[in-house]
């Protein structure tokens, strides 16, 4: 096994890693005037990558660097819709990155750093690597949430991300030690042979504590809505997209792969996070006046959802949250693009007040995102109800009527807010005048919302045999 | 002998843990911390990882437990305040700390003799800096890299939030200076008396 | 030439494509274009189907003999629950899509110049022809299923029909009462398939390993493929009395023999299947105890009544009687059941039209009463007298409504009688038509005359039910015949009372009226008059074939009867006596109604004025709409706040969804306030959850 082949083998993110350094070279030397031709290659690196991975979705079980790094299809789909969705996200947010002033070249760097860590962390097959992924990613999105350093609730988003983040991180990494010490090994393939026992699973506990939080699932979730609610739009836009996708991949990559043998264990303490996260996040998002954070106990429930896939168990589960997720992403990807588009003299909106009119002034960005929270809401024929129908068969397949009910009910409660939202567009008057909105972003949305609908719904049993295959590989 | 020394050792660390959080000084805490962090090399001595005790102590104590000192030196953050609400939480912090060292404990009373881990300082070697050099660049080559950029994204990072280009500072430059002539710099005015220049 | 089968399949499909044109695209082709287009499909539809009819009337009858079907597309196939769009060509449809297409063609020709100055002529056109399409699916069916959907699509077509003026209050309640009075008469139909269905089941051992039905069993029931909603199947399973194992059964009985329970009766099944069924004919045929909503579905335009409530959609009820002949060849209770409430509703929708004043509700009770004969036709087993009477009927009581249509048309939408009078010799046509009409309704010809065929149309059918209803050896036979002659005497009554209130006498209408009183244009007329070739030709030129020598040729194997059954044979050795009856009959009601109307015209005013017991029994139509209203609709009504009151407002929807939006609403705040932004708040949250779970697993471990 030599350094070529390791670098073959891992080829996505060694790419990503090899055009990030030089990039940030670029940087350093070209200074402020690299801001366009950095966030290009970043843009072509990401969309690059997705390419790579998908070549690693098509080659089975991939290894690198001594079984340190593994590359199943699983985690090449789920790498897939990271590097892709980055990609998007960095695309669209050009113009309004010079709205908040913060167009800065380190932007893309960081954005790109974190799906390395993304894909790294997803592709670990050992604690070690899983923890440098973590914090690979982790630490990009707490300077992206503060990036607009000079708005006091982006650099209150940075700290609280940052402060809650390292208290995650010190479990995942006292969870991952006690693993180590009980099972004598970091590797997924050895802890996944040990014997249970009480050290085992308390760091299972905590570790699942670890992922949780960055997939921020409830009661984990305590950082999300002040985070969305004060980075700024285009970072959050990134957040709730590609690391989100990737949290829940890891989550679900972690317990299957390497905790596979204790599925009675974990089980029930993942269908606890995925109720709390699914009620916590219908009823939390009742309340909010402001749309990024509605969105956020929004993403909050629909995490809780994809858990069900998971507290469901591999057979029947893991092709259900991928599909559920990647089926979410697009459809929260073309809603915070949507927010970006609306602008009062280059200020983004915020309140669901101040979508009222929409429809009238911006038929086509309403159109679209009415299409997109209708499938974000899981209503058909969006694509998003085939990603509930998918996770709730697994739970029903797997006994677990109680937590599909909680779900459901969720899903109900969730309306309530969904609607609100489709209501201020549609049907209320508008009392201000919005600024022209760029073209990229009206594209983004349209798109995303054609993805959902009807795209994603005709494809959705090819997506369904994808993920499939991605599982049983 | 080992084992005394271990526990005398064991017993300061735990004994400077807890005066870093107690201490009302925040420079007495910092020293504290200092202490923690000798005795700690101290115990990694121990074990026979004396590469891993030089380091803890020429990187925490020497560069970031210093650093610490001057932050709070810099900032006199004042901890009274911090510490104000303290009372409220101290009951329900208590439990929640008690319920913790709890499970900890059944963790560790679970741990029997037949333990998986075994301890070897330097495996395949014969010091422990030639064991972790030796695995560094090969087994676990990712790990390191990937640390490295962990590193680089952390300064990344501190350079955006904290550097600021600011357009009225006057800065060298060294170009200019250098390829400065003398025509540029001085000009011979013939001047008249009575008429300026 | 173009085949048979393709003739069949433009006749039905024509109009519903022509529907479609005229429906959604009326904008662009505006009214005229919607017109042309309907009229112009309906009519060559009406062509195609007459060619059909004369080719199967004076064709070769061996092949009309049997039936045959066209399958267009495969629709439900659920294990034996098979039903296709299908178009079955028999005797039975081709007779039915001649009359369907032809009075279709006719009322769109009239509309043209009734609905001149309607707004909306496009979407009543539209309607007419959808109408048109739903009939024919309806009878073209080779199965219950497809039977149904024809079945509820000219109830829908009715209803839009009916409102089609609904801006006017009293055609959508006329419209709603319409649509619901059916609904229970659709249920009843419901029920039938869904028991034919139980019933009709392939017994186990007839079965291989895979459930299919074995081809031994096929091969005894004469079909390619066991389906219960088929005609085929289920038909011949009845007629053979086939082994058959309903649902819920263990073993297999001969299907006669097989006994359901339902309400908490112990009943034959066919019995009840026939009664189910029959509950559906009543409604659509508005029989008696479901017939008030005919009457008040004269709300609709004049041409709506005269093609839907008079001459098919109305007999359509007589038509699944007719189709369903070798059900109700082997029942009792059903076939007696049929001709009492039929021989009851001829008789006593004579009674109320005495005492109609509005001249287009005289002839749809004359409608009722006229069904009231089919039926009672078809309950004693005179299935070919029933279709004969319904085939004639159509042309002379369509011929009525299109002349009254005239009438009021010409007097400035006046449709009270009593306002009338006099208008013969400002409407000479309208008179002659409206003659013709009333000859060919009372059945005026010549009687007990042994091979001389002369007397309007409806002096066949008539005399032919009549006839049969003396001869047959059923034990309500005698019951019919007596009602059946007594409502001739009545028909004719008030039959001429509307000719002499209307066109005789001093006129009574607003002198303007009368002065601007006119005849309808030609294009009005020439429907009228083709209409009359039938109501004075279509009896004797058809006799022969449909009831008479060639009848058994002729029907073939669309309608059956069975070996006992031989009532049609048996009316030519009844007394002359009885052949004269309905002549004396006409002649009786005539005399009286030229007496009370024509020489004494001020009696009867005076007796509707004393407000006697009798006239308003008979002009509030026995009640019926008074005792519904208190019984059903008040009840209904109640029951109806009781449950949206109490039940739905208080109880669902303040416990259920209103107590859950609002626990949700309050719920959701707490837990927006849970999120109070401090940070160690968070970080405690975090680890407390550590503590939790971490409890929750050694627990687990330990224990």
């Amino acid at each position: 096994m030599n350094l070529i082949t390791d670098l073959q083998n891992s080829a996505p993110e060694a790419a990503l890693a090899i055009i990030g350094l030089a990039a940030v070279l670029i940087g350093a030397i070209v200074g402020e005037g690299s801001r366009l031709l950095i966030r290009t290659i970043a843009v072509a690196a990401l969309a690059g990558a997705a390419v790579l991975a998908a070549q690693q979705y098509g080659s089975g079980r991939l290894e690198a660097f001594g079984a340190l790094y593994v590359a199943t299809p699983f985690v090449a789909f789920a790498k897939i819709g990271l590097y892709a969705l980055a990609a998007i996200s960095l695309l669209v947010s050009g113009k309004s990155l010079k709205e908040a002033a913060v167009d800065r070249y380190e932007y893309p760097l960081l954005i790109l750093f974190a799906a390395l860590g993304g894909g790294v962390m997803l592709s670990a097959n050992s604690l070690m690597t899983l923890y440098l992924g973590v914090e690979t990613l982790s630490l990009p999105s707490y300077v992206l949430a503060a990036f607009r350093r000079d708005h006091v609730r982006s650099a209150e988003a940075g700290l609280k991300y940052f402060v809650l983040g390292a208290l995650a991180s010190g479990l995942l990494l006292y969870g991952c030690s006690l693993v180590y010490g009980f099972t004598g090994s970091a590797s997924y393939d050895v802890i996944a042979e040990a014997d249970l026992s009480i050290g085992l699973t308390f760091g299972m506990v905590l570790i699942i504590i670890g992922l949780a939080f960055k997939a921020s699932a409830a009661p984990l979730h305590v950082w999300t809505p002040d985070v969305y609610a004060g980075a700024p739009t285009p970072v959050v836009t990134f957040f709730a997209t590609a690391p989100k996708l990737a949290a829940v991949a890891v989550f679900a990559n972690v317990m299957f792969s390497a905790f596979n043998g204790h599925e009675t264990d974990w089980s029930p303490i993942i269908a606890i996070i995925a109720a709390l996260s699914m009620i916590i996040g219908s009823l939390g998002a009742l309340t909010q006046s402001s749309l990024k954070r509605l969105l956020a106990y929004s993403s909050i429930a629909n995490v809780g959802f994809a858990l069900i896939g998971l507290a469901a168990g591999v057979e029947v589960g893991a092709s259900a949250i991928l599909v559920y997720m990647a089926i979410y992403v697009v459809g929260t990807l073309g809603l915070f693009v949507g927010l970006l588009t609306i602008r009062k003299d280059g200020e983004p909106l915020d309140t669901i007040d101040d979508l009222n009119g929409l429809a009238k002034a911006k038929p086509l960005v309403a159109f679209g995102m009415t299409v997109l929270i209708f499938s974000v809401a899981g209503i058909p024929p969006a694509a998003g109800f085939w990603g509930k129908l998918a996770v709730f068969q697994a739970g029903l397949e797997a006994d677990l009527l109680w937590l599909v009910l909680v779900g459901v009910v969720a899903s109900v409660i969730s309306l309530g807010y969904y609607l609100r939202v489709v209501w201020a567009m549609m049907v209320k008057p508008s009392d201000s005048t919005l600024d022209r909105s760029d073209w990229v972003e009206v594209a983004a949305v349209v798109g995303a919302s054609v993805a959902v609908f009807p795209v994603l719904t005709i494809t959705i049993q090819s997506l369904l045999d994808a993920a499939a295959s991605a599982t049983l590989g | 002998m080992p084992l005394i020394a271990f526990y005398i050792l064991g017993a300061i660390v735990a004994l400077s843990a807890v005066l870093v959080v107690a201490a009302r000084n925040p420079v007495h805490s910092v020293l504290w911390l200092i202490c923690a962090f000798f005795t700690s090399a101290g115990l990694l001595v121990l074990i026979g990882a004396e590469f891993l005790a030089m380091l803890l102590v020429v990187v925490y104590v020497g560069a970031v437990a210093v650093l610490f000192l001057f932050v709070v030196m810099m900032l006199d953050v004042d901890f009274v305040e911090l510490k104000q609400g303290f009372q409220n939480y101290v009951v329900s912090g208590a439990a929640i700390a008690l319920i913790l060292f709890a499970e900890i404990g059944v963790i560790a009373a679970s741990i029997g003799p037949g333990s998986n881990a075994t301890m070897d300082p330097s495996p395949g070697a014969d010091t422990n800096a030639e064991a972790i050099g030796a695995v560094l660049y090969t087994d676990y080559l990712l790990l390191f890299q990937l640390a490295g950029l962990i590193l680089l994204i952390a300064m990344i990072g501190a350079i955006v939030l904290t550097l600021r280009g600011r357009p009225r500072a006057k800065r060298q430059n060294i170009a200019e200076q250098t390829g400065r002539k003398r025509k540029d710099a001085v000009e011979l005015r013939d001047v008249r008396p009575g008429e300026g220049v | 030439m173009i085949s048979q089968e393709a003739i069949a399949l433009i006749i039905v499909f024509a109009p519903a494509i022509a529907a479609a044109i005229a429906g959604l695209g009326q904008r662009v082709l505006g009214d005229r274009g919607a017109m042309a287009v309907t009229t112009a499909v309906v009519v060559t539809a009406a062509l195609l189907a007459a060619y059909q009819f004369l080719a199967h009337v004076f064709g070769d009858h061996e092949g009309g003999a049997h039936g045959h079907t066209v399958v267009i597309a495969n629709w439900l196939s659920v294990g034996n629950f098979i039903a296709d769009w299908a178009v079955r060509i028999d005797t039975l449809s081709v007779v039915m899509m001649f009359v369907v297409t032809s009075v279709s063609a006719l009322v769109h020709i009239y509309s043209i110049s009734y609905m001149e100055h309607d707004p909306h002529r496009a979407r009543f056109f539209a309607y007419l022809s959808l109408f048109t399409f739903a009939m024919l699916m309806l009878v073209t069916a080779d199965n219950f299923i497809q039977m149904f959907f024809g079945w509820e699509g000219v109830g829908l077509a009715s209803y839009l029909l009916i409102g089609f003026w609904y801006k006017k209050p009293s055609a959508n309640s006329a419209a709603i009462k319409a649509f619901v009075v059916n609904r229970v008469g659709d249920f009843g139909f419901a029920l039938g398939i869904m028991a034919i269905v139980l019933v009709v089941q392939a017994p186990a051992e007839m079965l291989d390993g895979a459930g299919a039905v074995s081809a031994a069993y096929l091969q005894q029931l004469g079909v390619a493929e066991f389906s219960s909603l088929r005609f085929e199947t289920a038909f011949a399973v009845i007629e053979q009395n086939a082994l058959v194992q309903p649902v819920g059964f263990s073993g297999a009985l001969p299907i006669q023999d097989v006994a359901l329970d339902f309400l908490g009766l112990h009943v034959d099944a066919l019995e009840l299947i026939g009664v189910l069924l029959f509950i559906g004919a009543m409604g659509k045929s508005a029989q008696f105890i479901l017939h008030t909503w005919l009457p008040d579905a004269m709300e609709g335009p004049t041409p709506v009544s005269a093609l839907i409530h008079a001459a098919t959609m109305v007999t359509a009820g007589v038509f699944l009687v007719c189709r369903a002949s070798y059900l109700y060849e082997h029942t009792v209770f059903a076939a007696n059941m049929i001709t009492i409430i039929g021989a009851i509703t001829c008789f006593f929708a004579a009674t109320v039209g005495l005492a109609q004043n509005d001249i287009k509700r005289v002839v749809a009770y004359s409608t009722c009463s006229q069904l009231g004969y089919m039926f009672f036709a078809a309950g004693i087993g005179a299935y070919q007298a029933a279709m004969f009477h319904l085939f004639t009927h159509a042309f002379f009581k369509a011929l009525l409504f299109l002349s009254a249509g005239a009438v009021i048309h010409g007097l400035h939408d006046e449709q009270d009688m009593r306002k009338m009078g006099g208008l013969r010799r400002k409407m000479p046509i309208a008179w002659a038509m409206m003659l013709i009409g009333t000859l060919a309704l009372t059945g005026v010809g010549i009687p007990a005359v042994e091979g001389l065929h002369i007397g309007f149309a409806g002096f066949f059918s008539k005399d032919a039910i009549i006839e049969s209803a003396y001869a047959s050896p059923d034990q309500f036979g005698p019951m019919a015949f007596w009602l059946g002659v007594g409502a001739a005497l009545l028909t004719s009554f008030y039959s001429w009372r509307l000719m002499i209130m209307t066109f005789h006498g001093p006129t009574r209408a607003k002198q303007e009226y009368y002065d601007h009183a006119h005849d309808a244009p030609w294009i009005m007329t020439i429907p009228l008059a083709l209409l009359a070739v039938g109501a004075v030709f279509a009896g004797g030129v058809f006799y022969d074939a449909f009831v008479e020598h060639y009848q058994a040729e002729f029907w073939g194997d669309a309608i059956y009867t069975a070996s006992e059954n031989h009532v049609l044979h048996d009316r030519h050795y009844v007394p002359t006596w009885v052949l004269i009856a309905p002549a004396a009959a006409w002649i009786t009601g005539l005399v009286l109604a030229i007496i009370f109307y024509g020489l004494l015209p001020r009696i009867p005013p005076a007796i509707g004025e004393s407000g006697g017991p009798l006239h308003s029994f008979l002009s509030r139509k026995w009640y019926f709409d008074e005792i519904y209203n208190f019984v059903f609709v008040r009840g209904a009504a109640l029951l109806g706040d009781l449950f949206w009151k109490v039940g739905d407002k208080t109880l669902i929807d303040g416990g259920g969804p209103n107590a859950a939006a609002a626990i949700s609403k309050a719920t959701g705040s707490g837990v927006s306030r849970l999120h109070t932004g401090y940070l160690f708040h968070y970080a405690l949250v975090i680890l407390l959850t550590v503590v939790a779970f971490g409890a929750v697993v050694i627990w687990s471990m330990v224990s």
